[in-house]
Formats: C-alpha cells, structure tokens, sequence
C-alpha cells in the first residue's frame, strides 16, 4: 500500500521535479490506485498515472505527455497534470526534429495543472473507444474545460473509479458518458447516486473554493519551471483561495489555453461546448438534439435525403455543405513531382538527407520524377537511413549483396532428391511460381514468354520466404514486390527493400488475418466519425465488416491505377506525412464518393463488393489523394484514435518499448 | 439460397478450390466469354453475375470467386454460407489440387447448405499431355460424395456452359422464397453458429 514514492505535494516544484525523475522508474510498475501518504504536506496520492497526454495540436506525434494524479488534502481532493520534462537523452525529446513539429517549450509548460480542486470542477466526460486511446474531458463549474487528457496507458475506468470513492460523482441521465462531479441540484439523481456510490467523501463542506490554476508563470519564462526556481503560483498560501467571481481572473487564463487547442479537433470543441450549456442553463440542449435526430433515423431510415440529417450527430463535421468548404480549403493542390535538382538540394556534402521531414512533406504534395525515384524509394521504405552518407550507403549495399546471395542460396543449393522430401518447400515454391506468371504481365517489363524478370520475381519471392520464414508466402505479395523490383531493376536492392515494406505491410498477410481485421475495423470507425449516413447504411445493411475493401488495403491499391499511378501513390503514402494510414483516409474517400449511389441504389453486400471491385481503373487518384488529405486533417485526433497503435502500416508495437510509444515520426 | 418469382430463380453459386485450379477463368469465360492466358489472382473476393435460361425458367447465377490460397481458407464460409450451388475446381495437370478439392468437398458437406448443388470441375482439361488426375478416379470421387463431375477448360470453353447450365437444371426450383437474395452475412442461426467466420 504504501511502498510508492512519495512526495511533498506541498511544494510543486520538488514534485514536479521528482515526477521528472521517476518517470522510466515508475512506469515498469502499476503505480495507479495505491495510496501515498506525504508526510510533509499531509497530502495523499490517491491514483497516479503515467503516460496521460494531452494533443495540442491535431498530430498525436505532437502531444505533451505527462503524469495525471488525484491527491487529497484533508478531506478535499485535488487534481494535477504535469508534463514530463523534455531530457537531452531522453524520450520527450523524440517528439519532434522537424521544428514546426516541436510543441514549444512554453507551451509544453501552458497546460501544466498544478492542483485543480475537485470542488471547482462540473462535470468530467469520458470517452472510451474500443480501439484507440481513452480520453476524460475535465469540465469546470465555470464553463471551461480543460484538453482532453488522452490515458496511453488506459486507467480511465480507474480514475473515474478513484474519483468516485472521494467525491460526490454522478453519471448524468442524459449522457451515460458524463460524470457530473458536485451536483446537487437533482435530487433524483442525488438518490440515485447515494444509492449507488455509499460511502462517498463528500467535498461539498468544503467553505473556501480555490480557482483552478494554470501555471502562467510558464509563460513567461519557461526556464523559471525547472526545480526549485519554480516558484510562480505554487506556495501553499494559494490554496486559501477565495469565493469565485463572475469574473474569475482564471477564466481569461483558461480562455488562453482553450485558444491554444484551436487545433483541438471539432469534436472535442463541441463536446466541451455543450457541456458549457449544460453548465449554465441546466438544459441539456446537445443530448436532445441528438435524441431527435436518432429518433428520425429510425423512422426514416430508408430515405437517404433523411440520412442525411444524421450527420448532425457525427463528431466530426460531415455535414455535407461544412465538407464541401472544408474540401476546398483542406484538399492542397497537387505539385509537381520532386526534380532531381530539387532532390538533390536536401543532401548535404556528405550525403546525408538533413530535413526528411520537408522531403517527405515535398513528396506527399507530388511524388517524385520517374529518374529519381529509385533512389528515394530507398529511404521512403526505410532500407537506407536518411541521415547515412553516400559512403555509408555504398558500403551498406556491398554488405546486402552479399547477405542477399547467402541467404538465395539456402534454397539454391536443395537439389531435386532434398526437394522431394521436403514438401514445405515444394509448396511454397509452387504457390510462387503460380503467382509470378501472372503479375502485370501486361507490363513490358515482365512480358512475353521465359522473361528473366519473372524469374527475378520469383527467386526474390522464394528468398523472402526464406528469410522470413514464419510468414511464407502469401497471394498478393508478389503484387506488391512487382513495381519494386520495376524501379530498382537490381534483385539485392529490391529484395531489401521488400524486406522493409514487409516490416510494415507483413502484418496483412498474417495467417489469422489480424493486421486486416485491425485495418478493417479501423476503416469502419473513420467511415463513422467522417460520414455517419453511410455508416448507418452499412451497419443495417450488415456490411460493417467492410470486406468489400479487402483488396483495396491488402495491396496498397495496387490493382485499382494504373502502374506508373501506383508509384506516385506508393511514394506518397510511404512519406507517412500527416498519417501512416493514408490509404484508409483514402477508402474513406472513395466510400464517401459514391455514398450516394451505394445508398440511393440500396447496395447489399454482394453488390457493394462487385461495384467495388469494379471501380477499378475509374478512380481519380489525384482526387482521392487530396480528398483523403481533407478527411484526415478534418478527423485530427478522433482519426487517430480509430486506428490503434501497431495497426498496419505502423511497425508492429514492440513490448521493450520506451516511454513514448514510436509513432508517425519514425520512418 | 435460391429464390424464385416468375419463373426466375436467384441463386448464388460459390467457386472453391486450389490457387491457379482455374477458377477466376472458368467464370469469366462463363460470364464474359474471354480466356487470359495470364489472369491475374484473385485477392478478397470477385462477384460476377449471369443469367441463364433453362426452359421457361431464367437463372440469374450470383457468382463469387474466392482466392484460393490455403491462408485465405478462413474466409471462405463467408462466401459459401447460404450458396445454393458450389463448383469445386481442381486442375487436372495437379495431383495436389485434387486433393484440396476433396478438402473442399468434405468442408461443404459438414459446413455448408444441405440442399447445395455441388460440380466438381476438372479444369485445364485441355492439357491431356500434362494430366496427373486420371477422369475416372475423379468420376468415382464423384459418384461416392454425390456430386456431378466434368472435365472442364476455361480456355477452349469446352464444357464451361455446360457445368453452370447443369447446376442450374439442378436446383430445386420449387424452394420457397425464405430470403431476399443477395444477403450473405444474415442466415439462420443454425448455419451461422456452425460458421467460424470471422468476418461475420
Ligand atoms: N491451359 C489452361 N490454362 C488455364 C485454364 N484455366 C486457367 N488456366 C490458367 O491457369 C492459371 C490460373 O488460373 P486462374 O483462373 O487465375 O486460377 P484461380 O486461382 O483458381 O482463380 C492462369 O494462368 C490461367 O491462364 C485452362 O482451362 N487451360
Ligand atoms: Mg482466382
């Protein structure tokens, strides 16, 4: 019970730095739900949780991570979030080269809560998506809510659960996911709740009422938060507080802080919005509204022009008309593709690729020419590191040349009496010799009769099989090496490279069909938050398991464009800028395209997957780039949170991993 | 299931078997009259419809044709489950696809619509020279497991018409409506427990 550490709580600025220092200790155990007693401060931490971020901005590689507690002080509880300090060894540091991508220092700082009395807070709302990260939405009686703290390491249940064994907390009747904290204005709920939560510390008693406190000396002078020099608004005498006025000085902070979150995705703006109502008039004006509306649906169902009015209800704007303003303002015009002049501006003497960041983001915006792409592949797929130089690559392709040859030969080298006796092998060969004969063959590149290139395709396969052994072969793969092999036209470099996208993309070939299922799933969540009609439709046309789009994700679209569209798009979903799971924004597009016809035609399952297929060869890539671009921009962080970490095309999640979980950053 | 009204019968008709069997070319030269010597491999799934006439009856054949990698198997139920007819394909020249076939056959058996019409489709019958499955050890199968047999090629289109128009003679016709067709992944829970599909 009591073997945590523990801290003065009294003085924040030893607890800030000490949290900073504990952090890789404290997070190898479950610190959450044990009890520390200060001796000092005579403050006791009731639940402590590592790894609780919040997004400043849309990107989740550009959140602040910190440590969230619950502490009491005699018989009144308190809140705090305090970032982790950013080390010069250190994981918070990760978060960001590129410099537009670095939370600034000061704002790492602005979001800091020192110690937010429960007493002053209104309601928390907590969202808990099955995939994804969990986030609590802190409302204050004021009518100002705090970012959404997003739980890496889940424990919502937990907080909340903490929560209700100190203070008087309520579910709301309206929103089973609305805790309201301090209400006593419904006595049925009141019962309710006395019922359900006995024993209950109640923090009604308490006569002084303390302002929340942000800590705004952090913007001042950033430096002035580190260790003892940290002095701003943390003395004890603060707590005292005084009677909360209309015009409470720490609204206008929190106004700030809620500006900085202009990023801050729609939903969570709207969330916390008509929770403000609900705050101020007692009504409920939201959740009606949405009862409303779930009400027409159901009577209507059938009629997609009545669909459409369900989009009132969808967190992320999809309102038709939003979206079409949003699609001109979002959806950047396409670039011409990287020159080699241009190309070989982000090299410096040496070689080395010093802003990957702008190379990547260039190439995103419009691919790169015919001449250089076989170099750039190399890096986009993350064979060759962009910080290597030319010496380095030089003598990297040496050594996979040979490291490529010894392990051809382990197949090379079974002779006709091993193979009969080794049917695993003879299988496998026979499903790859199937395959190769008829991948692209319409190319010239791999046409007519006995093409060495063919042969080429299969020895790479086979030797792939044999390198990665547990996972074999599997059909599409030999889709997915076929322009690989193409643009590098030299067997070792490609097979490398297939090597590194199968780092990524292996997953879609597990026998258990888990890294589609992840990608379907995840599918399904973005089509619900970016067009909840079609999403109702698919839903009571049983067609969740969007099967349809298999091979859509499967192959990287490879059978839906033409070839030398399949480069442009491989190398623009490769670059990773904005989202690893592009090609999922992009089925969103697609889907949402045709949304009226798959609707107004009433398409079942069957029907869906042959007009699906069908479109293939009729999709304006252009189009969708720029469109999937739009849609994931516009879901932000609700996006995100739909496809969890270690989804394909994500590198599979490691169990060592540091304390930041490796994301969108890492190539 | 097939469905019936007006003298026309929806039936949604499954092609299984070994990767390369030929499936994917069987239904397009069924249904689009073509052969390619190098189709490409089916990943996810095809659907193809195509209507045949058999007497006064029209049968409008709902086709899937699934990818038939062994790692692919477990998605299959997905497509057979409420087929009212399945043609399992194997290729002559490959002893092995014979013996997926016969996997195949037994899976439906145990798995599938009790009243499906069930082809077993000796494929790529045109290469007598390379044949490993001889017409009669495959004609036995057949006769023992209640299934009727041909000796197919999607790229003479020898017998293709034939095996499709045979199933369609085949169907119970008289099967009452029970189901709209079309609808796949909703069945009767006795079929649908029995399926392990995780796609459901
Ligand atoms: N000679 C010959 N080749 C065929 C025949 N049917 C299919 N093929 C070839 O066999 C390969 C595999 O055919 P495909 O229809 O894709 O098989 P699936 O994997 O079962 O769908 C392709 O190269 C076809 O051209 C046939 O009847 N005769
Ligand atoms: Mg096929």
């Amino acid at each position: 019970m009591h073997e945590t550490e523990q801290h003065d709580l009294s003085d924040d600025s030893d607890y800030a730095a000490a949290s900073r220092h504990d952090v890789s200790r404290s997070i190898l155990r479950s610190d959450s739900g044990k009890s520390t007693t200060s001796e000092a401060g005579g403050s006791e931490v009731v639940y402590s949780k590592e790894n609780v971020a919040i997004h400043p901005t849309q990107y989740a590689s550009e959140r602040i991570s910190g440590r969230l507690r619950l502490f009491k002080q005699g018989s009144s509880l308190f809140l705090s979030w305090i970032p982790y300090k950013p080390t010069t060894d250190g994981s918070a540091v990760l978060q960001g080269q590129g410099s537009s991508s670095v939370p600034l220092e000061k704002d790492r700082y602005l979001y800091t809560i020192k110690s937010l009395p429960l007493a002053d807070v209104h309601s928390i709302r907590r969202h808990t998506p099955a995939l994804g990260w969990q986030y609590t939405i802190v409302v204050l009686s004021s009518g100002l809510a705090y970012p959404p703290f997003y739980f890496y390491n889940g424990g919502v249940r937990e907080f909340l659960a903490t929560l209700k064994h100190h203070v008087f907390i309520v579910r709301s009747a309206d929103d089973a996911n609305v805790f309201l904290v301090n209400n006593f204005r419904d006595p049925l709920q009141r019962t309710l709740s006395s019922l359900e939560l006995p024993g209950v510390v109640s923090i009604a008693n308490r006569t002084s009422f303390h302002k929340p406190r942000i800590s705004m000396s952090s913007l001042d002078d950033p430096e002035r938060v580190n260790g003892a020099t940290y002095d701003g608004t943390s003395s004890t005498s603060e707590y005292s507080g005084q009677p909360k006025k209309s015009h409470d000085p720490a609204r206008d902070i929190s106004i700030q802080v809620l500006e900085k979150f202009s990023l801050v995705t729609k939903f969570a703006r709207e969330t916390t919005s008509h929770l403000f109502c609900d705050s101020h008039d007692g009504l409920n004006a939201y959740e009606k509204k949405q009862q409303n509306n779930y009400s027409s649906v159901k009577h209507t169902s059938s009629q997609s022009d009545e669909m459409e009015k369900t989009s009132d209800m969808s967190p992320v704007a999809s309102d038709p008309l939003e979206f079409e303003e949003l699609r001109l303002i979002w959806g950047k015009q396409r670039m011409h593709p990287l020159s080699f002049e241009e190309w070989t501006s982000f090299f410096d003497s040496e070689g080395r690729i010093t802003d990957s960041k702008a190379l990547r983001e260039r190439i995103f915006y419009g691919g790169v020419e015919d001449d250089i792409r076989k170099k750039v592949w190399k890096f986009l797929l993350g064979y060759h590191e962009y910080d290597s130089t030319d010496a380095e690559r030089e003598y990297l392709a040496s050594v996979k040349k040979s490291e490529y040859q010894v392990i051809k030969t382990q197949w090379k080298s079974i002779s006709a009496a091993q193979a009969k006796r080794f049917t695993k092998f003879r299988e496998r060969k026979g499903l790859i010799d199937k395959d190769v004969v008829r991948t692209d063959r319409s190319i010239a590149y791999y046409e007519g009769d006995d093409n060495p290139n063919v042969t080429i395709l299969r020895d790479i396969l086979l030797t792939y099989s044999f390198y990665n052994f547990d996972l074999g072969y599997c059909q599409g793969m030999s889709d997915l090496l076929s322009p690989i092999l193409y643009v590098m036209e030299d067997e070792s470099e490609s097979f490398w490279c297939f090597v590194a996208l199968m780092e990524r993309l292996g997953p879609n070939f597990n026998r258990d069909q888990s890294g589609m299922h992840s990608q379907l799933f995840a599918l399904s969540k973005l089509v619900e938050i970016l067009d909840s009609p079609l999403h109702n439709y698919f839903k009571q046309a049983d067609c969740l398991n969007y099967f349809f789009c298999f091979r859509w994700i499967l192959i990287q679209f490879k059978r839906e464009f033409e070839y030398d569209q399949i480069m442009h798009l491989w190398e623009v979903l490769w670059t990773h800028h904005l989202s690893e799971h592009l090609h999922l924004y992009m089925c969103v597009a697609i889907l949402k395209k045709h949304r009226k016809k798959i609707m107004g035609e009433q398409m079942d399952f069957d029907t869906l997957l042959k007009f699906i297929n069908e479109l293939s060869g009729h999709i304006d890539l252009d189009w969708t780039i720029r469109e999937a671009e739009a849609l994931c921009t516009c879901a932000g962080e609700n996006g995100a949170a739909c496809i969890p970490p270690g989804t394909p095309p994500s590198l599979p999640i490691e169990t060592d991993m540091g304390l930041y979980p490796q994301d969108d950053e890492v190539l | 299931m097939a469905t019936t009204g007006n003298n026309s019968v929806n039936a949604k008709l499954v092609l299984l078997g070994d990767m390369g069997a030929g499936k994917s070319s069987l239904v397009i030269r069924f249904v689009r009259g073509q052969f390619l010597e190098f189709q490409e491999s089916t990943i996810g799934a095809a659907f193809f419809a195509q209507t045949l006439a058999v007497g006064d009856t029209t049968v409008k054949f709902e086709i899937w044709d699934t990818a038939g990698q062994e790692r692919y198997h477990s998605l299959a139920p997905m497509y057979y489950r409420g087929a009212a007819a399945a043609i399992v394909v194997f290729d002559i020249t490959s002893s092995e696809s014979f013996e997926k076939a016969k996997k195949w056959v037994q899976e439906l058996q145990k798995q599938g619509n009790p009243n499906m019409v069930t082809a077993l489709a000796g494929n790529k019958c045109d290469l007598e020279d390379k044949r490993k499955v001889e017409v009669e050890e495959a004609r036995t199968y057949a006769e023992e497991n209640g299934l009727f047999f041909l000796e197919t090629s999607a790229k003479t289109a020898i017998n293709v018409n034939d095996i499709f128009y045979e199933i369609a003679r085949r169907l119970p016709q008289a099967q009452p409506a029970q189901q709209p067709a079309g609808v796949v992944l909703t069945n009767t829970p006795a079929q649908r427990s029995q399926s392990s599909s995780c796609c459901s």
